[in-house]
């Protein structure tokens, strides 16, 4: 009987590994907020944009992922008007958030690199 | 700090800006306004959706989407009907339980009574030297209630005629009646529904001439109609003055009120408990107040009046505790015992749900790696395991409701209330709340086993079923001791119940209780003349049934052994000769010389032939015979226990006793006999000391009397009884029935108990049978693989059996020690229910813990011989 590996259940504050999707997701928000607090309709613009529109967020995912980093204290929020005087909800990028950017970023450059590696190796 | 909770609000405005923001988009890049919005809308995605998305992320906010989550829950129940079923059979069966002995519980224990504020209703009584609860003297209430301030009302209840023979309206008819005193209604605080209460003078006077009936009396009789009409009492004329509302129903049963004179009351002795007392709690007078003023009283008047005041103490207890004092230990303990049920089926049902989840890991996985997150999962197994609690509990509801037509019918005996017990929204909604409850217990159990392992580690885990779920495996046989423990539990219980009862059944209770006729007549009267009369023709009565063919002995005696409640209980005095004294004042002047000469016993007015006709034996001398006419020297026979208590070491016969508190007459009674105890109190109490004094030597008690007709046919001699006691006293009602019932009655309560608990035991045994199996089973599914290689190895198919019986076992053994724990914790609160056997009697936990042991011994047999049957190349080559 092999033993199987065991893992409790993914905290509010821990990466779950599995679920790399979110991850990025995560990762992609902090990144969106990172410059100058925006409001979520400009983080999904600004995230369309960057990706020269490969990224287009499913934006049912947008929100519940902002309440989602709020939540865990990586983002905080408060309201604040556009340029054409309309109110909006604001997200900025708190030190802990900022923190955590950094991370997710090296290692997602490890990751990727690693991967490239990979496939250069099986083209050669 | 916390971060903000983002709330409806706030989730509907980021919504709508994040719609305008796009559509402003699409504007630019020209499209119309409509298609803009369209897009933006399409673009989104759906509303609905997001906003669900969203607050999954919001705490607390959850629940709100239960509602959706059940539906899809009851939908996915209809998908595996079998499944379905067998649990919310099994949720039933312990939610139906726990319903319907809530029911019970608070029809009969918790419902107020129908009078305003019925908490503040409390009967009193005199603690006698052996603390024992009494009746009240008239004059000691009389002090009581000019000592305290506690009661705003109290009033004296007599059973003077107790099941009152009336003739003059219908049929001839014994009914029962109680004399009460002028503050009763006011304690009560309710008024007549027709008609009005007594007058001052109505309570003044001795003889009553008006009565006040109950709702189910004036039925019999025409209704409203009822007002005004006459019957005959003792001679005397009677007119129902008024006519109680139908919820009126106190002391229970009673169907007619006649007037108490409180002057007559003041009269009588201070040493006989000739009455009753019931008092109203002054407003604001708390309990324990009152308690502590009028024991204060009490103890003052027995500073005053030593043993002359009888009582050293008083006692208050509401009327609704009095009324439930003997069925309130054994209702707590069925509820309990439907709780412990309950318990079972929930932890049998999470069994099956752990089992179920560990099949639907993958599924859990695919979710969780789409993005569904824990709480999400959380929610979808608090909603399954509602959808199956709610099934459970409609089902639960509806046996309860069967259940609880059946208790009414064949309920403990003596229980008051029982007919209002049934389903009401007071036990419904007590259903759904413990369905709620049984769904968080079985989302968090199933909860435990399905978080333990992640997407990644389920999904990948394709093949190897054999070790899966060893987390899973263990909270399941974690769940078997706890079921185990228990049913054990239950199952001690319904041992000890029953060694009580076989105890019960095996005292003697020192009379025999088969081929016996009982006939209860009541013949009032007045005057002494009268008195005598009454005497002739009760003796005339028992002479002439002796001389019927098919009758061996007649007896006849005031008060028929075993729970009437109507022990009257008495000082009486040792004289030197018969007629020392003429009247009380003598007694009184002998003072503390007194002392010594007191005893106390049961005073019994009957014949010869009650000895005989109830086989209860004659110790020494003789028994009363007919010689013992009015005018010959009168005598008296002693019970047993008695002779013991109050002359060891002597001989009582010859001896001379009075018992004139009992009856007014001084005369004394000469010893002539000694007989057997009589259990009279109740089958399960001591014998009580008796004095047997000749019903025709002292009249004055006996105008209610059960005459008992032995012979070896009681049931075809009825009608001839019947027909010439008719022929006798034709204006006598008589009511016929055997004394086989007697000692039924008796023991109905222990048996309803038992039968009650050794279901819910059987039940329990059944689940945990059920449960014992499903995860040997489970077990040896997993284990295939593991047993193939074993057997194709060469290991012995008895030793694998032998193995998995083994494992299987050490969990029922484990469960049975905690369940011994548990019933060793719990038990003493059935003691006061238990007889002839402790509660921790090792003969009956043996065999509790040896029938738990059998049954989960053959639920793992059965599956672990399958595994034994597994052909090794097959269960390689299975997946």
């Amino acid at each position: 009987m092999s033993k199987g590996i065991r893992r409790d259940s993914p905290d509010a504050n821990r990466r779950d590994p599995e679920s790399i999707l979110q991850g990025t997701l995560d990762m992609l928000v902090l990144r969106a907020v990172a410059l100058a607090p925006m409001h979520g309709w400009g983080i999904a613009e600004r995230i369309e944009q960057w990706s020269e529109d490969v990224l287009a967020l499913g934006q049912g995912t947008l929100y519940p992922a902002l309440y989602r980093l709020e939540r865990r204290g990586l983002i905080s929020s408060k309201w604040g008007t556009t340029e054409n005087n309309r109110r909006a909800r604001y997200y900025s990028l708190t030190p802990a958030g900022r923190k955590r950017l950094a991370a997710e970023i090296d290692s997602w450059r490890r990751l990727s690199r690693a991967i490239n590696l990979v496939l250069q190796a099986v083209e050669e | 700090m916390r971060p903000q909770k983002p709330g409806p609000d706030r989730i509907d405005e980021e919504i709508a800006f994040h719609i305008e923001q796009q559509t402003a988009k699409h504007l630019r890049a020209g499209m119309n306004a409509e298609d803009a919005r369209r897009a933006a809308r399409i673009k989104f995605g759906a509303i609905e959706g997001l906003r669900e998305g969203a607050r999954d992320e919001v705490r607390g906010a959850w629940l709100r989407d239960i509602a959706r989550d059940l539906r899809i829950s009851f939908r996915s129940l209809r998908r595996m009907p079998s499944f379905s079923a067998a649990t919310i059979l099994t949720l039933g069966l312990g939610l139906g339980a726990a319903v319907a002995m809530f029911s019970v519980v608070n029809a009969v224990l918790l419902r107020p009574l129908p009078y305003p504020d019925s908490d503040g209703i409390v009967r009193l009584f005199q603690v006698s030297e052996r603390g024992n609860r009494s009746n009240v003297s008239g004059p000691n209430f009389f002090d009581w209630r000019d000592g305290t301030k506690s009661f705003s009302h109290m009033a004296l209840m007599s059973n003077w005629w107790g099941r009152a023979p009336i003739t003059g309206l219908g049929e001839p008819r014994r009914v029962p009646s109680l004399r009460i005193s002028r503050e009763f209604f006011d304690v009560f605080g309710v008024g007549p529904a027709r008609g009005r209460l007594f007058t001052a003078e109505e309570y003044a006077t001795q003889q009553p001439t008006a009565a006040v009936v109950a709702a189910g009396f004036a039925d019999r009789v025409g209704g409203p109609d009822a007002l005004g009409k006459t019957f005959v009492l003792d001679g005397h004329t009677i007119t129902v003055i008024g006519i109680m509302p139908r919820e009126f129903d106190y002391p229970v049963g009673t169907e007619m009120w006649l007037p108490l004179s409180e002057e007559w009351a003041n009269t009588t002795s201070r040493t006989a408990g000739n009455f009753n007392a019931i008092a109203r709690l002054a407003r604001g007078a708390r309990l324990e107040a009152a308690r502590a003023e009028i024991s204060g009283v009490s103890r003052g008047l027995r500073a005053r009046l030593g043993e002359g005041a009888v009582l050293v103490d008083a006692q208050i207890m509401p009327i609704l505790e009095l009324m439930t004092l003997t069925t309130r230990a054994s209702l707590n303990m069925l509820l309990a015992g439907a709780f412990l049920l309950l318990v079972v089926a929930v932890v049998n049902v999470s069994n099956m749900l752990v089992a179920r989840a560990v099949q639907r890991r993958k599924e859990f996985a695919v979710q969780l790696a789409l993005g569904a997150g824990t709480s999400r999962l959380t929610r979808q197994l608090l909603a399954e395991a509602l959808a199956l609690c709610l099934c459970g509990a409609v089902v639960g509801i509806g046996l309860a409701a069967a259940a609880l037509r059946a208790f009414v019918a064949i309920g403990p005996p003596g229980t008051p209330r029982l007919d209002t017990v049934a389903i009401d929204w007071a036990s419904a909604s007590a259903g759904v709340t413990l369905a709620v409850v049984a769904a968080g217990m079985l989302a968090w159990i199933t909860a435990m086993g399905a978080r333990s392992r992640t997407a990644a580690s389920a999904l990948s885990d394709e093949s190897r079923s054999g070790s899966a779920g060893r987390r899973q495996t263990r909270l399941r046989q974690g769940l078997i001791v706890v079921e185990v423990a228990i049913t054990f539990v239950l199952v001690a219980g319904a041992g000890l119940l029953a060694r009580s009862l076989a105890s019960v059944l095996a005292i003697d209770p020192g009379f025999r209780t088969d081929n016996a006729l009982i006939v209860d007549i009541t013949m009032g009267t007045q005057t002494d003349e009268e008195l005598v009369q009454r005497a002739r023709r009760q003796a005339d009565i028992v002479r002439r049934l002796e001389e019927l063919p098919g009758v061996e002995h007649v007896g006849l005696i005031d008060s028929f052994p075993v729970g009437n409640g109507a022990f009257r209980n008495g000082t009486f005095l040792e004289m030197t000769r018969a007629d020392e004294f003429t009247n009380g004042s003598q007694i009184q002047e002998l003072g503390s010389a007194l002392g010594p000469r007191r005893g106390s016993a049961g005073y019994r007015l009957t014949n010869g032939g009650y000895f005989k006709a109830m086989g209860i034996p004659l110790r020494r001398g003789r028994l009363l015979e007919d010689g013992d006419a009015p005018g010959a020297p009168h005598v008296a026979v002693i019970s047993e226990s008695l002779a013991i208590a109050k002359w060891p070491g002597q001989d009582p016969i010859g001896r001379y006793i009075q018992f004139g508190n009992m009856d007014g007459d001084y005369t004394g009674l000469r010893i002539v006999g000694i007989v057997g105890d009589v259990r009279e109190l109740s089958i399960e109490r001591a014998a009580p000391s008796i004095v047997y004094a000749s019903f025709v030597q002292r009249p004055r008690q006996a105008a209610a009397a059960a005459i008992v007709v032995r012979g070896p046919e009681p049931a075809i001699i009825a009608d001839t009884v019947r027909r010439a006691i008719r022929e006798l006293a034709p204006e006598v009602p008589v009511e016929l029935r055997t004394s086989d019932g007697v000692l039924d009655a008796a023991t109905g309560a222990r048996r309803f108990n038992l039968w009650l608990i050794g279901a819910f035991g059987t039940v329990a045994l059944l689940l945990a049978g059920v449960g014992v199996y499903g995860l040997i089973a489970f077990t040896v599914a997993q284990r295939r693989r593991e047993m193939g290689i074993r057997l194709a190895l060469g290991a012995h198919a008895g030793a694998m059996v032998r193995l998995i019986v083994r494992n299987g076992l050490a969990l029922v053994i484990m469960g049975l020690v905690a369940g011994l724990g548990l019933t060793l914790a719990v038990s003493r609160f059935i003691e006061t229910l238990l007889f002839g056997v402790t509660p921790s009697d090792p003969a009956v936990l043996i065999s509790a813990g040896a029938v738990t042991l059998a049954a989960a011994a053959a639920a793992t047999y059965l599956p672990a011989r399958r595994a034994a049957a597994i052909a090794p190349i097959e269960s390689l080559r299975s997946p």
